[in-house]
Order: structure tokens, then sequence, then C-alpha cells
């Protein structure tokens, strides 16, 4: 519908355009002017309303002084770090790691405002080139230190044919009320095989925003695991491609929120030739009034015959005011494929809690397990040992928590 | 005289609207083993389920005392601390919680409730190794999700195995026949038999007399609509085996 009257822009309508100006991003600051932040009337963010839900934007981030401890310490990994936007000078790379920085954003152009305003704000990307399989875990350490700060920063990798690698992205930072956005583009070669791993560990006051767009050449195999426990407000926006023949993609993420949380999970993925299969699984868990959205759509385009992909989202509810929102769409051009879409919420068995605690494990102890368990078909694909157990300490801890 | 394992008295309860036990009692000494035989309907399983704790009945009337403490006041978790099992007609399948892990959960809460330390590792590989032998279950099997893709035969060796590690004082045994072969039916049963002694008793719910063939009771009962009819020997599986119910059965079709 064509928008006849300009919108009533808000206080972090404001900001954001005062804050594109500054630095020179007009067009953008242009867009938000006319159509204000999507609201619930943009089929993409139909639960995520962030005219409602981003109420204030704070100044946008210097560089930070100071750094709190990582947030999650996988022993043996190589860590990098970018702090309010900025990257941090590293340690030498393991073998078959060159490390790098380009000028502006990595993302390709979309309609999409976080999409637009990363490309605007981030002043530089960080730049991995993986030439060979590399054995350590590779942690990018992600976080807004300090005041309330809005941060973008972005993060290219490209991963060469026949290279193999487990990249770990973590965010974090001061327990102020941030705004991040951050970016991450991933190329991988044919016959590349990537497990990229995002925890969102914010502070409950920040609102986190990050985009992963991935491009897949021919028989490439990439596994995602994205993990929200953290930020108040949080959406991770996934794009796969599917651009050469026998690419597979494992994308999964999980929403952990409690009382008060808002996290959502958007995956548009596209299968843009034949012969290409995914399997993307989203759990979600929620309690008090917490709120999970998992939006999963499947895009095969008109000569991508036999594509086989499988979109799934489970949902545990555990009070009954938490809410899990799931919303798959298939869009089909080609004719001879194997596509579905299933949805599943409910609360713990409760047959199954009565069969563990008949063997005496007290009630919290055996909810604990069944949540686990539920969990487990996300962590146990994880081959590196030491960055499981580290993601199960994050589950663990958002179990443990309130 | 000594305090008996279990002491059901006068025990009545209902699912909804509609009662199924209608006042049972039963007494079963330290070392003994009870049989109780009854069609399907008859409320058996419900017996089983209600005394093990299942929250889905509404206790009515009645007392139910395990070695002189009252049971109908604990949850599942402090029943089975307090020594009763019960060995389930179908048992669950939990995916995603590895059966080793879920054993070593399991003995130590008992061991927790019951005020004693933790078990160290190799003392319950060792545990889980030895009881297993008997029961033909590897460790292989173990690191499967507990239940998930057992074999019939595989479910209910597991579940002797959770009895034989738990060491309860009063196993009740649901349906254990149901779902085996000659030969699974073997080795269950050898693994019940080794596990009776005299300071612990069982329960064993069954609509065959076959499984009383491979478990000699002392004592069969005879189950009919909500409540215990006839009592005697274990001639009496014999007799019914024979005749079937309806001679039992107050109201006889």
């Amino acid at each position: 519908m064509r928008q006849t009257m300009p919108v009533r822009l808000g206080a972090a309508e404001d900001t954001l355009i005062a804050q594109l100006k500054s630095v020179g991003a007009d067009a953008t600051a242009e867009r938000i002017t006319v159509a204000g932040l999507p609201t619930r009337r943009v089929e993409s963010y139909h639960y995520t309303d962030l005219k409602t839900l981003l109420r204030a934007v704070p100044p946008l981030a210097q560089a930070a002084n100071e750094a709190s401890a990582p947030a999650l310490r996988v022993p043996g990994a190589y860590q990098l770090m970018i702090a309010n936007g900025v990257i941090q000078s590293a340690s030498t790379a393991p073998a078959g790691i060159i490390v790098g920085k380009a000028d502006g954003g990595v993302l390709s152009t979309r309609d999409d405002i976080l999409v637009h305003l990363n490309g605007a704000l981030a002043k530089d990307s960080l730049t991995l080139t993986l030439e060979s399989s590399v054995d350590p875990v590779i942690q990018i350490d992600r976080r807004i230190e300090g005041e309330a700060a809005h941060a973008a920063d972005s993060l290219k990798v490209f991963v060469a044919d026949g290279a193999s690698a487990t990249i770990l992205e973590t965010f974090s930072g001061s327990d102020a009320a941030h705004v991040g956005n951050h970016a991450t583009y991933v190329a991988l070669g044919k016959n590349a095989v990537l497990t990229h791993i995002t925890v969102d560990l914010s502070a409950r006051a920040t609102s986190h925003f990050a985009t992963n767009e991935y491009h897949l050449a021919e028989g490439a195999k990439l596994r995602t695991l994205v993990i929200h426990a953290g930020a108040g407000l949080s959406r991770t926006q996934l794009f796969p491609r599917y651009e050469g023949a026998g690419a597979h993609g494992d994308i999964t993420g999980l929403n952990l929120v409690s009382d008060g949380q808002h996290a959502d999970i958007t995956m548009d993925a596209t299968h843009a030739v034949p012969g290409t299969s995914s399997q993307p699984l989203f759990k979600s868990i929620a309690r008090g009034r917490g709120k999970a959205v998992v939006q999963g759509k499947l895009v095969v385009a008109r000569d991508a015959q036999k594509t086989d992909a499988k979109f799934m989202h489970q949902g545990l509810m555990l009070s009954d005011e938490a809410e899990i929102l799931s919303k798959p769409e298939l869009e089909i051009y080609a004719d001879d494929v194997v596509c579905g879409h299933g949805s599943t919420c409910g609360k713990l068995d409760e047959d199954s809690l009565f069969y563990l605690m008949s063997r005496g494990i007290p009630q919290e102890e055996a909810e604990t397990m069944l949540v686990r368990g539920f969990l487990e078909e996300l962590v146990d694909p994880i081959e590196d040992a030491a960055l499981a157990e580290a993601l199960h300490g994050v589950i663990d801890g958002w179990l443990l928590g309130k | 005289m000594t305090t008996p394992i279990l002491e059901i008295r006068n025990l009545h309860a209902r699912i909804e609207d509609r009662e199924i036990l209608k006042g049972v009692n039963l007494i079963i000494p330290p070392g003994e083993v009870h049989a109780v035989m009854g069609r399907n309907g008859s409320g058996k399983s419900t017996l089983s389920y209600v005394l093990a704790g299942k929250e889905d009945y509404e206790i009515t009337e009645g007392e139910v005392l395990l070695d002189g403490e009252n049971l109908l006041d604990m949850d599942p978790s402090e029943r089975a601390a307090a020594g009763l099992f019960l060995a389930f007609q179908y048992p669950i399948e939990i995916p995603g919680v590895a059966t080793m892990t879920f054993l070593k959960a399991a003995m130590n809460a008992q061991r927790k409730a019951r005020g004693e330390g933790e078990l160290s590792t190799p003392d319950f590989m060792r545990a889980v190794k030895t009881a297993g032998t008997d029961l033909h279950i590897d460790t292989e099997m173990l690191k499967r999700p507990l239940n998930v893709g057992f074999s019939g035969g595989e479910k209910k060796r597991a579940e002797v195995l959770q009895m034989a590690l738990l060491q309860p004082k009063m196993c009740i045994l649901d349906e254990t026949d149901s779902g085996l072969d000659i030969d699974a039916l073997q080795v269950v049963s050898k693994g019940v038999n080794a596990l009776r002694a005299a300071n612990r008793s069982m329960l064993v719910i069954t609509h065959y007399q076959r499984l009383l063939n491979h478990i000699v009771p002392d004592v069969v009962h005879v189950f009919s609509d909500g409540r215990i009819v006839e009592s005697g020997d274990k001639d009496l599986a014999l007799q019914l085996e024979a005749k079937g119910y309806a001679d039992f059965d107050g109201a006889a079709a």
C-alpha cells in the first residue's frame, strides 16, 4: 500500500536519522524519514515490531577504553575482538588464516532496515580468509563496552575450496542499554565445510541485532547455530544462499527467553540452483512472559529442481504466559522439489517427567534433564568438544537463572 | 510381627469421575513375591501407577504404607528414594538424555535423598557393568538415548537393570512380560529372580500365567473391578489359566 501521509517518527527514529546524516548516509536517513522503523505491517517484522520495541537509540559508539572479561571461554580457541565497532589488533593467526581489514560494510543490499543501518554505520570490516582447514575454533568476540552506545560492526569470511573451520561469534559487553547491529558475510568455496555459531550473551538492557549472509558454492556444507541467551530484545537474520549443486545447510538456532525478553530468529533462504538441500531446525524455550519468534522462509528458484529442504521449529513453553510464534513460508518456483515445514509447541511431557521422578530424580532436576534432552539435537552435532561444553554451559546457565 | 514392606488398606482411587480402585487391601511381608492377575481394564495398572505416585489419579480413601512410612504423602521421586520401584509396562522414550547419564542421575539422587555421598565414576561404571552383564546389556546400548529405539526386549531389560542398580525394597512389575518373546522373557525373569531377597518384596502384575512359570510367586491375587476378589498360592494362577476370569468376577458376564 502506498504511504499517503508521512509517518509519525519517534525518538529512536529521530536519533537514527541524525546519526545517519552525521556519517553522510543520506539515502538511509531519508528512508527512515519516509517509512519509519518497520511495524507489524511489514511482513518480515510482523512479530518483531521495531517501532514499538525499540524506543530509544543511544549515541554512536566511541572506541572503548576497557573491556570486560570474554563472555565465553573456549579452551584452545584463537580469539579476535571487535569492541565498539573497532577491530582490535590480534595475536599471530594460526596456520591457514589470513586476518585483514576492509572498508565499509559487508552485506549485499536488500530491503531491510537492519541491513541498511549496518551498511551505513559500519566503518570497516574484519576479514578472515581461511586458505586451508583450520583446527582451533576461531572466536570473534564482538562487544559493546562503556556507556550505552549504538555500535555497528562487520565481519567477512572466505572459506577456500575444500577448507574446513569452526567459527564462534560471541556478543557481549557492559551492562548498558546498547544497540548492537552486527553483520557477518560468509562465502564458502567448493566443498568447504563450516560450522558457524553465534551466541548472544549481551546484558538484558541491550538490544542485539545480527544479520548473517551465507553463500555456498558446489558441495559446500554449512552448519549454523544461533543462540539468543542475553539481550532483552534480539533478532538474528539468516540469509543463506545455495548457489552450487550439492550445497547443504543445517541452519539451526535457539531462542532462550525469560520474562520480558523478546528473541527473534528470521531465516530467508534461497535455493538458487538444482540439487541443493537444507535442514533448518530451530527451537525456542520461553518462560515467564517471554516471547520467542522464528520465521523461516524457503525460496526455491525456477530452475532449482531436486531441492530438498525442510524447515522445523519446536517450541517448549515453561509457563502459561510465555509466547512462542512460528511463521514458516515456502516460495517455490520449481516443480520437482521436496520441501516442507513443521512447527510444534508444547509443555514438558508429563509422562517423561513422571518416569524420571519414579526413579528418584527430584522434579526440578528431572525438568532440567528433559529440557537439556530437548536441546541436545542442536549441540550434539558440534564436533569440537571444548566448544560443545561451553555451549552446554550457556544453556545450563540459562536454565539455572530466572 | 515384622513390618510388612507394603501395606495397602482400603485404597480407593479415581480418574476424573470414574472410580477405578474400589477398596484394595493387600499386605506383602518382606521377601515375598505376590502376583496380581486380572483381565484388561480391571484396574491392575492403575494400582501400579497410584502406588508410584502418578498425578492423574485422585486418592479418595485409604492408605498405603511402605515399610511403615506413609507413601501417599510423598511425590514420585520421594517414593523411589524410600525404596519403591515400578518397572513400567511401556517404558518412556526420552530423546536427548543418554541412558548412562540418566542411570547416574537416578542413583545419585536416591543416595543424596538418603544422606549418602555421590558415587564415583569408576564405582558407577563397575556397578553398571556387573548388573548389565547378566541382562546382556552392553555399554553401547547405554550410550543411546534412554529407551529411544530400544526393542521391546531391550526396554524391559533396561527396566530390570535400573531395578538392580537402585536396589529397591519394593518392586512393582507392571506387565513385564508384554512385548517379550520366550528368550527375552527368560533373560528378564532370570534378572528379576536374581533380585529376590529376604528384605525385598515384589508385586508382579500380569494377565498371563506364563510369566509366573518363570517368576514363581508366593501368593496370587485375583483382581477384578478395582479390588482383590480372591487370594491363594501359585496354583490359583493355574486355575485362572484353565477356567478364565469369569468364575472370579462378582458380576460374571
